[in-house]
């Protein structure tokens, strides 16, 4: 039961629905361009690029954007699913978004030649440095809590509030960072040399950046199997990575330098994927829950419908036998009450009765094994031996007629697994329904022909062709109707169980028309030796 | 005129698909002294076409083939006016609606009392045999006015019509006492008491349909 759900829900959420194969390909893709464009760029990383400054402002705000709707899809999931590791990645996007908007106004140069907020010359570096690495340290620590089976069991009102309670700290963390980087200006390392170029201290920050991004990543490999979310986050790692040396090292720190914007560049780029690619997958997830919903909706309503007719045609079918009980036994009381009883009549119509009683009998009976649940003993089963006695009894019970039987069995048929009593049962009815079929035919013998396949994609093929009468499109169209026949002395459930029964063997049942007259009924069942493994 | 001149039987047709009911019918029927018989299919009892001692139709109204609604118009189609009782194994009330505005006796629902089914039957003997006297009443009629000679026919149509025997007389250049005479046949062949009656009995001549017609 709860294995179901949990195999359910991991096919439902993206933070943990296994990486496909396409993914993980276009996630490579995407890391061997980044790989092509470090090395493309690395020549001209140290040119600078003059008058770029006033660009800063709609990267910073493309980068805010980028990373606000990730972490509101990432809280979004959390509030699902409500896994520790998606929390703290939530509030690692949410800090690393919110970081841009100080680190952006006060960047030398952009809005004014010192920056905004009167910050200092090292306000800036200060916040960068925080948010380079604080990302890829929340990203480890996310990595490391990362177990899917983890959820904090609490009510529904108590997320949200954990939510709101989390941005609130974020925005506060970042109100009192930027606060005492541009109050506290004196107490800080000495990151920039100028306005332009890093001094020693910066030295520290890359590396420890990288070093925490090749932990996370590292710890994410080695807690497969990967998710969706994973794959996705090993990018935006690798990418820090590549911008990271970019900026560091390729373009020496130096800012506002064609490296320094490549870096930047293809650190948007590549998180732009990422948050793409998240939301399509959400949508992608959505469409098929949507569709699924709408099929299984769709579906009761069929069942409802079906259980509509089922219930009428159970109650004319038991009323039938019951009204004539009640005619008969008047009849009898009748007979009984002339002044001379005759007893011969009242007899007759009270052996009528006891008949009424039994076929109401087997109009319950017939309906309550359409409803059995189980499918009674499951066994590994010869289906052609299965299929042979069947046919050997039908063929003896069959009324006197020509008949003449084919058979078709693949030798080395698969066994299958399943009800032999039911099944054989099926096979029976079947080759009844063609027996009669071809009963009308006085001028030449009947032709039932029985044939068993091996299907490719491992189930067996049952068919049971006749040439007789053939079906009429409203007859085909009824087929499977409860209570539906065209015979004097049936009860229109055969094929009804047929189909409930094959069913019920994870297999089909249908009818098709014979190109030489007469129909087709093919079932199917699942092999045993299945060496394809069953979705 | 007396009723047992008159050929509507006691025998009810009962045409049900199914054998039991069919059966029980049949017994019920019998054990209150009607002649029964038996029909499967509506195309069984048309197929035998022998609605002569016929007094009721009992009918299925859920019939494989032709249905009982069905044979009800075919049957009005062909003029048979043999009253009928319907029985259904689920009582649906448009289809109840339509069977009795065509004309049906009663539309009973199985499982139905056996008098309420007995009473219906009874009703629709009672009207066919009505029915019967009637137009055996008729075609006795038709049977007298046949005797008549020409010369009579019109005498008689100018009497009904109130001329005085003087006026009929004027009218076909006959004697007055030539006119008397005829009267006199006229009232003794129609076999009219007095001149209301042969008025009467006129009436009823003109009112029904010409006697080529099969109508009952």
């Amino acid at each position: 039961m709860s294995d179901i759900s949990d195999r359910e829900n991991s096919q439902l959420l993206l933070s943990t629905l296994p990486a496909g194969r396409n993914q993980v390909r276009l996630a490579w893709a995407i890391a061997l361009c980044l790989g092509a464009a470090l090395a493309v760029t690395a020549p001209f990383a140290r040119q600078t690029l003059e008058g770029t400054a006033p660009l800063l402002p709609a990267y910073a705000a493309a980068v805010l954007v980028n990373e606000l709707i990730t972490a509101t899809l990432l809280f979004a999931m959390f509030s699902v699913q409500r896994s520790r590791g998606l929390f703290v990645l939530a509030v690692a996007y949410l800090f690393s978004g919110l970081l841009v908007v100080p680190w952006g106004l006060t960047f030398p140069g952009v809005f004014s030649e010192t920056g905004l907020l009167d910050a200092g010359l090292q306000s800036t570096a200060t916040i960068a440095a925080v948010r380079r690495i604080g990302f890829p340290l929340l990203l480890l620590i996310y990595a490391l809590m990362r177990d899917p089976a983890a959820e904090i069991r609490t009510p529904e009102a108590s997320v949200h509030w954990r939510i709101a309670m989390a941005v609130a700290a974020v925005i506060a963390m970042v109100c009192g960072l930027t606060f005492y980087v541009l109050e506290g200006g004196a107490l800080l390392p000495r990151w920039m040399a100028d306005a332009r170029e890093v001094a020693a201290a910066w030295q520290f920050v890359p590396p420890v950046a990288i070093a925490l991004c090749l932990a996370a990543g590292a710890t994410l490999l080695l807690s497969r199997p990967l998710s969706v979310l994973d794959l996705w986050l090993l990018v935006v790692l690798l990418t820090a990575v590549i911008e990271t040396v970019l900026l560091a090292y390729v373009s020496s720190g130096s800012r506002f330098s064609l490296g320094w914007w490549a870096g930047r560049l293809y650190g948007l780029a590549a998180s732009s994927t990422v948050l793409l690619a998240l939301l399509s997958e959400s949508v992608t997830l959505y469409v098929r829950l949507a569709r699924s919903l709408m099929a299984e909706r769709r579906s009761r309503e069929g069942r409802l419908s079906m259980l509509e007719i089922l219930s009428a045609s159970i109650a004319h079918e038991v009323n039938q036998p019951l009204g004539s009980m009640v005619t008969n036994a008047d009849a009898a009381l009748r007979w009984l009450d002339r002044p001379q009883p005759d007893l011969g009549e009242t007899r007759a119509a009270l052996q009528r009765i006891a008949e009424d009683g039994h076929r109401a009998g087997k109009v319950i009976e017939s309906v309550r094994t359409m409803f059995k649940k189980d499918l009674g003993e499951r066994v590994a089963l010869d289906l052609n031996a299965l299929l042979a006695e069947a046919l050997q009894r039908s063929v003896r019970d069959a009324r006197p007629q020509r008949l003449v039987t084919q058979i078709d069995f693949a030798p080395d048929l698969p066994k299958v697994t399943g009800d032999p009593l039911r099944l054989g049962q099926v096979a029976c009815n079947l080759f009844a329904n063609a027996a009669e079929a071809m009963a009308g035919q006085l001028e030449r013998p009947g032709v039932l022909r029985v044939a068993t396949r091996l299907d490719g994609s491992g189930t067996v093929l049952v068919t049971v062709e006749d040439d007789g009468s053939g079906l009429t499109d409203a007859v085909r169209s009824r087929l499977f109707e409860p209570f539906f026949t065209t015979k004097s002395q049936g009860l229109g459930m055969g094929l009804l169980f047929c189909r409930s029964v094959i069913e019920g063997h994870g297999g089909r049942l249908w009818a098709d028309d014979n190109p030489g007259g007469g129909a087709i009924f093919r079932f199917t069942l699942p092999a045993d030796d299945d060496a394809q493994p069953r979705v | 005129m007396n009723e047992e001149t008159t050929a509507a039987g006691n025998t009810v047709l009962v045409v049900d698909d199914d054998a039991s009911v069919r059966e029980s019918l049949y017994s019920l029927l019998r054990s209150v002294g009607y002649g029964v018989r038996r029909f499967d299919s509506v195309q069984t009892l048309l197929d035998d076409g022998d609605f002569a001692e016929a007094g009721c139709l009992v009918l299925d109204v859920r019939l494989p083939g032709q249905s009982g609604l069905e044979l009800q118009r075919t049957l009005t189609k062909a003029g048979v006016a043999l009253p009928i009782v319907f029985i259904t194994g689920h009582g649906d009330v448009p289809m109840s609606v339509a069977a009795m505005k065509a004309g049906a006796i009663e539309f009973l629902t199985k499982p139905f009392r056996d008098q309420d089914l007995l009473d219906a039957v009874a009703r629709g003997v009672e009207q066919m045999r009505a029915r019967s006297a009637e137009t055996a009443a008729l075609s006795e009629l038709r049977r007298r006015f046949e005797t008549l000679s020409p010369r009579e026919r019109e005498v008689m149509a100018l009497v009904c019509s109130g001329r005085m025997n003087k006026q009929v007389a004027a009218e076909l250049g006959l004697s007055e006492i030539t006119v008397k005479v005829h009267r006199g046949k006229v009232m003794r062949k129609m076999q009219a008491d007095s001149l209301p009656e042969l008025v009467r009995l006129a009436d009823r001549l003109a009112g029904a349909a010409p006697p080529s017609a099969s109508k009952p």
